[in-house]
């Protein structure tokens, strides 16, 4: 049995596993989130004395991945509100918030979950025009809907999920805006999985009977205010559309929540869930189960498990769903207004990015055009500026994995306490 | 437990469990003043990666939608009023 410490990074159904199976090997293990709760994005808890919007399956699986942790609750360690910062080239780990401390722990698992893709478009930095993520996650953590009228915009699955939970608590969204045509594949469709078709039933079902407007192969376009309102202007097949509504949710699908975050030669580093690749939450666990055995095995010096069955049904039945929603949309970009906002964090245009050339370097778009250089590093411009500028400088270009993970205060860094040895417990 | 945040010295409840952000949409506040850009400061991803939300609390700049809310805990706009 060894005594080393892992610190786990994410305290969703990936972090956790990985860390019930960490422990199960023998290793303490320091789980951090920088929520005030465990659950993550998807299985995000209530607060205290608030009734769960959860349906039943959403709950099944939590209580299941809280279970197997618990038989290991001498070993894990939870810190919530804390802040993972970032890793130097020693393998030293900061945390900030209410576990404000400088670690050096025998491994790290990153269990970072997903980001929100969302296309840039008119008036998209509007206050009251948020992902749909955000929204999901407010309505989960207060048990109660926002007030007014909602519009949801983009595409894939989350938005109708979101529009049923709306629904649910009594604030139906006013329209559905999906840019794909999911009920054009009948034949793809017949091919998910039997839970993939039973939670759509159920939203669909919960939409329908509030007469939520579903309109498919349609494209928010442009955004404005209006008295104190958002006006959004919609391209919907049978022409333009206009709605009035007080909060705007956009999504245009999930990435894996990755930027930030090179390797280190000093220390092994793992990722696992929707940080490792964006399967959803049906495979987290299974990837945190296998990430953490194979990590523990790898720790131990033992053979490493054979992968998991369960993220391979999960890989296949996510391209299925991919190729549902596909759509065109992404071809609009080159179409917006020169003024279009595409980086958020220094407010740089579609204009800025043109000023730059025909195909500008990576060095020209980080230099001369500051993309990707503002506080969020890219994780909601990079794809676009990419896209945009036809670059094919993914891997090395803007976006590219650079410390820190987050933004540091020097009070954080110097609030530290000394660097712990291997046991961080 | 619950208890007052200040928003520019307006007090404004909040329940345990909370985050700033939470509280302040609550309370109608939904800018958060301005940022450097000139573009508003409001919430987005709502899970830190954006950045759109920051606000200095007890004298530092950080992200409401991480910041559990605390009693008594003085936060404002890094720059521009809160548009209450």
């Amino acid at each position: 049995m060894s005594n080393a410490s892992v610190i786990v990074v994410g305290g969703g159904p990936a972090g956790l596993s990985a860390a019930t199976e960490l422990a199960r090997a023998g290793f303490s293990v320091l789980v951090i989130d920088q929520a005030q709760a465990l659950g993550g994005a998807v299985h995000r808890q209530p607060m205290p004395g608030i009734k769960s919007v959860a349906s039943a399956a959403q709950k099944k699986r939590w209580d299941r991945v809280i279970a197997d942790m618990t038989t290991q609750h001498d070993r894990i360690t939870i810190s919530l509100s804390t802040q993972f910062c970032g890793l130097d080239h020693t393998g030293a780990v900061l945390l900030a918030g209410a576990r404000n401390q400088l670690v050096r722990p025998r491994a790290l698992v990153l269990a970072l979950g997903a980001r929100e893709s969302v296309q840039p478009r008119t008036g998209w930095t509007h206050v009251g025009v948020e992902t749909v993520g955000s929204l999901q996650t407010r309505l989960k953590t207060l048990g109660q809907a926002p007030k007014g009228r909602i519009l949801l915009a983009g595409s894939g699955p989350l938005l109708l999920a979101l529009g049923a939970e709306l629904t649910k608590l009594g604030n139906p969204p006013v329209a559905i805006i999906e840019a794909g045509r999911p009920f054009s594949h009948p034949l793809t469709a017949l091919r998910l999985p039997v839970s993939y078709w039973v939670e759509a039933c159920q939203y669909l079902a919960r939409l329908r009977l509030a007469g939520v407007q579903l309109l498919n192969g349609s494209h928010l376009t442009s955004i404005s205010t209006e008295t104190g309102h958002l006006r959004a202007d919609v391209d919907t097949p049978q022409g333009p559309r206009q709605f009035t509504v007080d909060h705007i949710g956009l999504h245009d699908g999930i990435r894996p929540n990755d930027i930030g975050l090179p390797d280190c030669a000093a220390l092994p580093v793992i990722r696992v869930g929707d940080c490792n690749e964006a399967l959803g939450a049906r495979a987290a666990i299974a990837d945190g189960r296998a990430g953490g055995a194979t990590l523990a095995a790898q720790l131990l010096g033992r053979p490493v498990p054979a992968p998991a069955a369960d993220i391979k049904r999960q890989r296949v039945a996510q391209a299925r769903l991919a190729e549902i929603y596909s759509h065109e949309g992404a071809a609009r970009l080159h179409d917006l207004p020169g003024d279009t906002v595409i980086c958020r964090c220094e407010a740089r245009t579609l204009d800025d990015l043109r000023a730059l050339g025909a195909s500008p370097t990576p060095r020209q778009l980080r230099l001369d055009g500051r993309f990707a250089m503002g506080p969020c590093q890219g994780r909601f411009c990079a794809d676009w500026v990419n896209q945009l500028a036809n670059s094919k400088t993914q891997q090395t270009g803007i976006g590219a994995p650079r410390w820190p993970a987050s933004p540091i205060a020097v009070a954080d860094l110097l609030a530290a306490s000394d660097t712990i040895e291997g046991d961080v417990l | 437990m619950s208890g007052t945040i200040f928003w520019n010295d307006t007090p404004i409840p909040f329940r345990s469990g909370e985050s700033v952000a939470n509280a302040l949409l609550r309370a109608g506040i939904s800018q958060f003043g301005i940022a450097a850009t000139g573009q508003p400061r409001a919430l987005f991803c709502g899970i830190g990666l954006c950045q759109s939300c920051l606000i200095i609390a007890d004298g530092s700049l950080t992200e409401a939608c991480l910041l559990p809310a605390q009693d008594g805990l003085r936060l404002s706009a890094e720059i521009g009023d809160s548009h209450v």
